[in-house]
């Protein structure tokens, strides 16, 4: 059976209230005063009481008008590595027509830190501010976020008027980045490179063109400029390591399977930065053969949800050409 | 002005603000106010005074001493508890204004000042103190919410200023938002104050002022005593007259009744053989103080009294009925009535029953009730005195037909002989009453009244002498009197047989009338009206205005004609119609320039895209939720295929708008309203 709205948020209140040190005074004075009216029955305690009642309402009132129809979006960073901070984003915009927002104090919520705290002074009705902060998430995954609260102490610092927590995102952590171990880079350049048949950064020649405006100086081709009077350059060929499969072991300690896994993805980019195609495989891991950008962001989202005690996949057989190395493994 | 000066000037201001209450409450004299503000003035200037002045330790020791001082004078030298607390409480804010060292001390400041106002409201009565509170709310919603700004504004570890501070600092806007917090924070005052059930019976204030014992209102009365305070224009208490059968200004012979006395020595006159009763509270809570006896017009009267320092209540008379906070009341058997209970004095409501003047043929047709043997006795006993006294009055009153004709004979004597002066002193050493008879034949009113009583008691007619008030000055604005110590005023009962008591008032006194005019009637009305619904606001006035609302509310029918007499005539309502319109058209304008709220909004969302969303709407096709605008336009464009060139057109002019915030010519945004304006779908007849 669900409750009814008006019970649920009784239990859970779109917005919480809580006296700050001010406020507490504010209040014993106010019930004080009270107690002390009606035993005396002097009308000038009851005014000054009712004065100190006031002014809680008021605060009450001019916090709710400057926090509601506040809205907070996120604008989240592309990619997330675990253990580097990534720098987040959200934006404060005020959906009002009329009346400002002074004095929004936005909470990023951290688990296990303390909350941190950006401070808006004021929101023109309308309009929107865009609020920065740095975060460092520990683990791989799909991580939620803790997210902000939209607080206010606005207009006299009596009182915490604080919104429910917000932008509790999922958000997805590739493994940390670390460089590629040097027993890996043996491994690749065992291997040797290949010509690629295009143009590229390697050493062989592949054409000369024309000089045109921007072209590096070193690369004039002095002879062929000699020869023919216009300035000539060299266009060289792109090199390209191996297709490779990386093949991720599954057993060891944790603390080492993690490793394992970041140094899969440090060689997997190092390849794929280098032109090569690559494809990962392992226990219930199968990234197919692909190169670019957006293999590389396959082959990290794999490796960032990857789950070594899940079923295997099991890989197709490794294609001529493609070689394989085994990270993780003994 | 920084904020952190205008922190600290509304921080002063407060304390200035307490420092007036107990000035005005009567816990501070002259003295400690001038070293209070001494005190004040040198701790704003203590940066200047540290700079030139080596005062490296100088400060411990004297906020030492003064803690010291503090302390002896709350245990050993104050009056009161409450006087050591105030002190205690001024070395307090002293000290904290000489040590504060940030703004964040500002607080503790104002809750120290708001506590002097606390203590000066057990005593602080007079309206003074409605200033007092409205400057200490004005400044303090303008410094909490200042101390708000820097507080919040000041960057911290674990805090980041977006934009910094500066957003704030616009000195109009600050001052705007604290007014309004100002005046909102005034109003639900002023509504929680009247709502709040007085459901505690009030007792005695912290210190009551009790007031100095006035001189004439005591049991025993020396001859010229009133002379004393009958230059005192301080206002002794204000009777609004609530509700009467006569229009109250034309009461002219009007007096204020308070204490009778029956025995005179020769030099004074006392309450002798008085027989007093206690009264307890009847169960319609009043008092019935006299028997109803339907031969005069009535008037309720409610008197705010002054604390003279007497029990005395004052009314009309002949009181009938009397409404007080007391437990109970004491009533002799001359009407005097009397509450020991000072707080319950000062507000209280009471119905007369006015005199009317005996007429003749009254005196001879009404019931013949003679006094008998004692109550005569009473009411003729006499001192030794001079015969010619008696002589004077048989002389004067030779040939009257009965005790009525006598007594006025003698009034119009006395006023018409002698002078009434306040110049009493002494030129001879014959009993006073006789001087006054012969030698200076001036005097003040008792000497009138003394004079009056003594020759009727001569000539064997029962007489007693009334102290009281004279009717005081009428005040318009608040419909009430206004009775001033000089009002102070003595004047005689005689017993006719056919009419029972009935006053005289030989005194040729004038009525004391004074230039008082304009701003101060107001001012005075205003003190009654802060007397009476603020200091005296009680469950009864809660009730009462309760059942009249209610009252009102199930009468309340709706009208019409009353309802079209009451709006003004329709030119106005048009013209002001008209006016509201230019306004809210002009504001428009002006946001609209001013890049406000509605041009904004444009910008997040054109107005040529809204009006291609509105007739894709009417065609059925809505974007889904976390569809891209482009996606939309694609799968629109699936739909309406003839349509594709103008949503490809209208969507990609939407993203330069929204996502490259290019600002787009007049006749690009023509063409774009004009190309989503193509998509309407054509209304068939």
């Amino acid at each position: 059976m669900r409750a009814p709205d008006w019970l649920r948020r009784l239990w859970h209140p779109r917005r919480t209230i809580w006296p700050t040190r001010d406020g507490w005074w504010t209040l014993f004075a106010a019930v004080g005063l009270g107690v002390a009216a009606v035993n005396t029955g002097n009308n000038l305690l009851y005014l000054l009481s009712s004065m100190l009642l006031a002014l809680v309402v008021v605060s009450g009132i001019l916090s709710e008008a400057v926090i509601r129809r506040l809205r907070v979006a996120a604008m989240l960073p592309e990619e997330i590595y675990a253990g580097r901070p990534a720098l987040m984003g959200a934006t404060v915009t005020s959906a009002k027509r009329w009346v400002p927002s002074y004095s929004i104090t936005i909470e990023v919520l951290e688990a296990g830190r303390a909350a941190r705290f950006i401070y808006i002074p004021r929101i023109p009705a309308g309009e929107g501010r865009l609020i920065t902060w740095e975060a460092t998430l520990p683990r791989r995954g799909r991580r939620r976020l803790d997210g902000l609260r939209v607080t206010t102490r606005f207009p006299f610092g009596i009182f915490l008027k604080a919104g429910q927590p917000t932008l509790r995102e999922d958000v997805l952590v590739f493994p940390a980045p670390v460089p590629v171990p040097t027993h890996l880079l043996r491994q690749l350049s065992a291997g040797g490179a290949v010509a690629a048949r295009r143009r590229g950064r390697g050493s062989d020649l592949h054409n000369l063109r024309d000089y045109r405006a921007g072209d590096d100086p070193r690369l004039v081709h002095w002879k062929s400029s000699a020869k023919t009077g216009t300035l000539t350059v060299r266009e060289t060929e792109a090199e390209t390591a191996l297709d490779t499969r990386i093949v991720l072991g599954s057993g060891g300690d944790p603390a080492r399977l993690e490793e394992a896994i970041s140094e899969a993805a440090a060689l997997a980019a190092h390849l794929l930065g280098a032109g090569a195609q690559v494809e990962l495989a392992g226990r219930g891991l199968w990234v197919p053969p692909g190169r670019g950008p957006g293999q590389r962001r396959r082959a990290l989202t794999a490796l960032a949800l990857w789950d070594p005690a899940a079923a295997d996949v099991g890989a197709p057989p490794l294609r001529p050409g493609v070689r394989e190395i085994r990270v993780g493994l003994g | 002005m920084s904020i952190a000066l205008a922190v600290r000037l509304a921080t002063y201001l407060l304390v200035l603000d307490g420092i007036v209450a107990l000035v005005l409450a009567g816990l501070l004299g002259p003295a400690g106010a001038a070293v209070a503000l001494g005190a004040l003035a040198l701790s704003w200037g203590q940066e200047w005074i540290r700079a030139r002045i080596r005062t490296r330790g100088l400060g411990a020791v004297l906020v030492g001493v003064a803690a010291v001082a503090s302390i002896v004078d709350l245990v050993y030298l104050a009056e009161t508890l409450l006087d050591g607390f105030v002190h205690l409480l001024l070395f307090l804010v002293l000290a904290r204004l000489f040590t504060a060292e940030s703004v964040r001390n500002a607080h503790t400041i104002a809750f120290l000042a708001f506590f002097m106002l606390v203590a000066a409201s057990s005593a602080a009565f007079d309206v003074g103190f409605l200033g007092v509170f409205i400057a200490f709310l004005l400044l303090s919603t303008w410094l909490l919410l200042l101390q708000h700004v820097l507080t919040e504004s000041a960057p911290a570890p674990n805090r980041v200023v977006a934009g910094g501070a500066a957003q704030w600092a616009s000195p109009r806007m600050l001052m705007g938002l604290a007014a309004a917090a100002a005046i909102a924070t005034f109003l639900i005052t002023t509504a929680l104050f009247f709502v709040i059930p007085r459901v505690g019976l009030a007792a005695l204030p912290f210190r009551g002022k009790i007031g100095s014992l006035v001189t004439g209102f005591s049991d025993r009365v020396e001859l010229g005593a009133y002379g004393q305070i009958q230059n005192d224009a301080s206002i002794a208490m204000r009777v609004h007259v609530v509700e009467g059968a006569v229009e109250p200004e034309q009461l002219t012979a009007l007096r204020w009744r308070g204490i009778v006395f029956d025995q005179f020595d020769g030099r004074a006159w006392s309450v002798g053989r008085a027989n007093r009763v206690t009264l307890r509270r009847s169960p319609a809570s009043d008092y019935r103080v006299g028997p109803f006896r339907g031969r005069g017009p009535q008037l309720i009267q409610e008197v705010f009294l002054e604390p003279i320092g007497t029990e005395i209540i004052f009314a009309a008379p002949r009181a009938l009925r009397l409404e007080t906070r007391a437990a109970e009341i004491t009533l002799d058997d001359m009407g005097s009535i009397a509450v020991p209970s000072p707080s319950a004095r000062l507000h209280y409501r009471i119905e007369s029953e006015l005199e009317t003047p005996p007429t003749l043929g009254a005196l001879r047709s009404g019931p013949r009730q003679p006094l008998d043997e004692p109550a005569a006795a009473r009411y003729l006993q006499l001192p030794t005195m001079a015969p010619r006294i008696a002589a004077l009055a048989r002389q004067v009153t030779a040939g009257s037909r009965d005790a009525h004709e006598a007594a006025l004979r003698l009034t119009a004597h006395l006023s018409r002989e002698y002078r009434y002066s306040l110049n009493l002193e002494r030129r001879t050493k014959l009993p006073p009453l006789e001087e006054f008879l012969f030698d200076s034949r001036a005097g003040n009113c008792e000497y009138f009244a003394a004079a009056l009583a003594v020759m009727l008691r001569t000539l064997g007619i029962p007489s007693r002498v009334v102290g009281g008030f004279q009717r005081g000055e009428w005040n318009p604005y608040g419909r009430y009197f206004t009775v001033r110590m000089r009002d102070a005023h003595a004047w005689v009962e005689v017993h006719l047989a056919g009419a029972g008591w009935v006053s005289l008032d030989p005194s040729p006194r004038a009525d004391a009338e004074d230039g008082t005019v304009g701003a101060s009637l107001y001012l005075d009305a205003l003190r009654l009206r802060w007397y009476r619904y603020v200091i005296n606001w009680s469950l009864r006035d809660q009730v009462e205005v309760a059942t009249t609302i209610r009252r009102q509310a199930t009468a309340w029918r709706f009208d019409r004609a009353a309802l079209r007499e009451w709006l003004p005539p329709r030119a106005v309502v048009a013209g002001a119609l008209l006016a509201a319109a230019g306004v809210v058209i002009l504001v428009r304008l002006r946001r609209r320039r001013a890049g406000g709220p509605a041009a904004r909004a444009t910008a997040a969302l054109p107005r040529f895209y809204a009006r291609l969303l509105r007739a894709l709407a009417r065609r059925g096709l809505r974007p889904g939720a976390g569809e891209t605008a482009r996606e939309f336009a694609a799968r629109a464009a699936r739909a309406l295929p003839a349509a594709a060139p103008a949503l490809e057109g209208v969507t990609a002019g939407y993203e330069r708008v929204r996502f490259g915030a290019v600002t787009l010519e007049a006749s690009e945004l023509a063409a774009l309203e004009a190309a989503a304006a193509s998509l309407r779908p054509s209304r068939t007849r």
